[in-house]
């Protein structure tokens, strides 16, 4: 029981990342794959502030969730003044920048990781309730996603990624709008962080390296770019299909390098055969039904 | 404290282990500058060098001078693999920048892995041993493994040169990279270049990895690093321009080297990361070396005055 | 009667290729000014330059006195200027519904801190955007493609949502590049239609066009450019019936 309530945990933060992480990479076009450093600071300072300094620990993850926002509006504004290339670079010199802060800084525990972070929920409601927090995130997480993506600011990213220059010259203010998106899903990524760090109370610099990145973005690409459920079908697969080779009995040594070689290579085979994922998004945006132009004359 | 023999001896040191990074960040800058890719997947090829001259030289036992060509056929030929069945098929499907991307990312990383099932993650080298004998010049130390690592990455430096300048092949690269549209039409098959472009690449990588396995250990996650090394020199020294990425990866080398006079090592790779976030706020488009004015100059004509102006039909214009 | 645009010395250089020189040109309400010139007289440059496509080397660009130069493209728009695209420049993504949907000067829609914080505003600005933008489509007989992606529609009627969009802004100066080429038939009509309206309504027009006839029939003025540079300013029919001018025109 306890190892289902902890994938289901697993399982809906993943879907709140990858959801998250489709609207930066997807609906706002922004290259990045810095999604899990936003994770990890929202892991790390809800943690610090919760054991070092006694935040009660709500507070202390909405300041993590807060802080990963803050840190991704600074990597995307002076990158995206210049170009939209690089914000990758930015995000990948800030991502490898930061964990290698982590790991040699002692306050943080250094490449060992931070232990001891205080419980939340787990002791008053049990594991079954944690679980069902982490679920009510992700799927508000996914029912917001679905807002922006199919009301005016949908439109208004869908307008910016068919023409940038068309859609300034209409007054709309395409940094700003990407800055914004950015720093939105980036602070879900920071309470993601924090929800991960308060119920296994432990966590390491290498969990937020470059493979948890290409991870998220096997959810997003194999699940389906630019669709509400494309993600979240993608990250139940992948947190559930690892799973399942667990329980072939392979030491360590192997199992790790496989698993990793068959997400890898999942999403070879899908960039390849598949682009659009196992979802496909429509060419055109689908505003929801109360913008919808064929439904205008009710309005 | 800070003997003048101390400071020679990082110099030298320094300079001379930068020579491996200057090849890689060469490598990414010609990628970069003709395809238009940033092409992660440099850091498989990487791998793919090391362990052809690892098993080739350590495991088979054969001697150096059959390893490292074994290494150099196998990341040309994994480099021609990746252009054939990867980059192809997606410039086809007109894929986006961002797809490109991931997809070299996942291609780095799968390789790295298929390297931890096959060799294990134990770092290893390319001969038996890492030791190289030492000569004192006054009082630095120069290692035997300095002289030909800086003596090969002239050489490769000078060929690629002289490629670029006189071969057909290396002029067609040049043009493409100005202006792949305008260089189709005058006849140029774009794609022979980009696949002659990930080649050369890809030597270079080769040989850069050999000279880089005989004097250091190399575990399957190790080329990622290095390739961000060349990244943040391609950067810094302008994306587009081979030299500036070369002297940055010269520079970037002696600096990070020399910062063990003045911080604790741990913090060392720390640095470049300073650096490259620094680079991206404040020089945006690298440092302008003087030789690069024509290059400006070329990049100014090519900016989109407008809209295209369509001649317009004479039949409209005496209407 | 007080401009409503005034240009002062504007000049831009790429390089070698000098493409606005010492520009000096006024647009006044209710005034439809045509530019005219040779290709590469720098004409659709100069609306790049106003609607800070690329920044000015210098001069000023002043908007019912206020300043245009050094502002961002988007800052200019929502001050009340609207452009065309010489290439239309569509959101193939979106419904032609949409596409004007996305054009007002303000809009709400696009802050996501307004959009949590204050959902009912949004809704009611985005229910009067819609009013307006079906206003537009009704004016430009475009009512009955309402719904259908921008991209499906015949090369006119892009044309006319791409005027239809700019509409959108209530812009105080509208800049149309190129309205006519490749229009017929009935989309021609309504756009002459459309352009006087607007004008009639206090807005400042200035048009690029190569369509001499539509030209002569439309504005009140016109103004020749070559190299750069403003040649002469006047009656279009002058314009026209200047040998100078011609020959410049046509090259020789």
């Amino acid at each position: 029981m306890d190892y289902l309530i902890t994938l289901a945990i697993m399982i809906g933060l993943s879907v709140a990342l990858a959801s998250s992480f489709n609207l930066i990479i997807g609906y706002a076009g922004l290259v990045s794959i810095a999604h899990p450093v936003f994770y990890a600071i929202g892991a790390y300072v809800s943690a610090l502030l919760a054991r070092d300094l006694g935040l009660p620990v709500p507070l202390a993850m909405l300041c993590g969730a807060l802080a990963a926002a803050a840190a991704s509006a600074a990597v995307a504004l002076p990158s995206l003044r210049v170009s939209g290339d690089y914000l990758l670079i930015a995000s990948i010199g800030f991502q490898l920048g930061v964990l290698e802060a982590i790991k040699n800084v002692s306050v943080t525990g250094g490449a060992g990781g931070l232990t001891n972070i205080p419980a939340f929920l787990v002791q008053d409601g049990g594991k079954g309730a944690y679980a069902a927090l982490v679920i009510a995130f992700a799927a508000l997480t996914v029912w917001l996603n679905w807002r922006i993506a199919h009301g005016p600011y949908g439109r208004a990213l869908s307008a910016m990624r068919d023409d940038e220059t068309a859609f300034a010259g209409l007054g709309r203010n395409a940094v700003a709008m990407k800055v914004a998106v950015f720093a939105f899903g980036s602070g879900i990524a920071g309470l993601a962080g924090a929800l991960y760090a308060h119920y296994f109370r432990f966590v390491t610099p290498e969990q937020f390296e470059i493979l948890q990145s290409a991870a998220l973005l096997t959810m997003v690409v194999v699940g389906g770019v630019r669709t509400t459920w494309g993600p979240v079908l993608g990250a139940v697969l992948l947190q559930a299909l690892p799973q399942a080779i667990t329980f072939v009995d392979l030491p360590p040594a192997i199992l790790g390098p496989l698993q990793g070689l068959l997400f890898t290579g999942l999403v070879l085979v899908f960039m390849v055969l598949r682009p659009q994922g196992l979802i496909a998004a429509g060419e055109a945006w689908q505003p929801a039904k109360k913008y919808s132009a064929k439904t205008r004359g009710e309005a | 404290m800070l003997t003048f023999d101390i400071l020679a001896q990082v110099l030298w040191t320094s300079l001379a282990t930068s020579a491996p990074l200057v090849l890689f960040a060469v490598a990414f800058a010609l990628v970069l500058k003709v395809n238009r890719i940033f092409n992660f997947a440099q850091a498989g090829v990487m791998t793919v060098a090391f362990y052809a001259a690892h098993s080739a030289v350590s495991m088979a036992g054969l001697p150096g001078w059959v390893g490292c060509p074994l290494a150099l056929a196998a990341s040309a030929g994994a480099s021609a693999l990746l252009e054939r069945v990867g980059f192809r098929p997606l410039r086809r499907r007109r894929a986006t920048p961002m797809f490109i991307f991931i997809f070299t990312l996942i291609v780095s990383e799968l390789i790295a892995y298929l390297a931890m099932l096959v060799f294990g993650t134990w770092p290893t080298t390319v001969f038996p041993s890492l030791f190289w004998p030492v000569t004192l010049v006054g009082n630095v130390a120069i290692s035997a493994w300095d002289g030909p690592a800086i003596g090969a990455m002239l050489v490769s430096l000078a060929l690629l040169f002289t490629y670029l300048r006189r071969a057909r092949t290396g002029r067609f690269m040049i043009a493409v990279a100005d202006n792949p549209d305008l260089a189709e039409l005058y006849g140029i098959e774009k794609d022979r270049v980009y696949l002659a472009t990930v080649v050369i690449a890809g030597l270079l990588v080769g040989v850069g990895m050999c000279l880089y396995g005989a004097r250091a250990q190399v575990q399957p996650t190790t080329s990622i690093e290095l390739m961000l090394f060349a990244v943040a020199a391609t950067i810094i020294g302008g994306i587009g321009n081979l030299w500036g990425a070369a002297l940055t990866a010269v520079a970037l080398g002696v600096v990070q080297n020399a910062s063990v006079l003045f911080i604790p090592a741990e913090w060392q790779g720390f640095l470049l990361y300073v650096f490259l976030f620094l680079a991206i706020v404040f020089l945006p488009n690298g440092i302008r070396l003087p030789e690069r004015k024509r290059g400006l100059a070329r990049r100014v004509a090519s900016v989109d005055l407008g809209d295209p102006a369509p001649d317009p039909a004479p039949a409209r214009r005496e209407a | 009667m007080t401009p409503v645009l005034e240009i002062a010395g504007l000049d831009k250089r790429f390089g070698g290729i000098v493409v606005a020189d010492g520009i000096d040109l006024t647009l006044n309400p209710g005034r439809v000014v045509g530019l005219i010139g040779p290709n590469g007289a720098g004409k659709t440059s100069l609306f790049n330059l106003i609607s800070g496509v690329f920044p000015s080397d210098a001069g000023t660009i002043r908007l019912d006195g206020q300043r245009l130069d050094g502002l961002a493209m988007h800052r200019r728009a929502s001050l009340g200027l609207a452009r065309t695209w010489q290439n239309l420049r569509l959101f193939p993504s979106l419904s032609v519904l949409d596409n004007l949907m996305v054009g007002p000067r303000r809009y709400l829609g696009d802050r996501l801190l307004r959009l949590a914080l204050d959902p009912a505003g949004v809704r009611a600005q985005e229910a009067g955007t819609r009013r307006r933008a079906e206003e537009v489509l009704e004016r430009t007989r475009l009512s009955g493609v309402a719904a259908t992606p921008a991209a499906d529609l015949t090369f006119g009627q892009q044309k006319l949502v791409g005027v239809a969009r700019a509409l959108m802004n209530d812009a105080r100066c509208l800049l149309l590049d190129e309205p006519m080429a490749g229009v017929e038939g009935q989309a021609y009509e309504i756009m002459q239609q459309v352009v006087r309206e607007v004008a009639e309504g206090g807005v400042a027009v200035c048009v690029v066009e190569h369509n001499v006839a539509f030209i002569r029939d439309l504005c009140d003025e016109g103004v020749f450019m070559f190299a750069g540079k403003v040649l002469a300013r006047g009656p279009v029919a002058d314009l026209i019936a200047d040998p100078r001018l011609t020959e410049l025109y046509f090259g020789t």
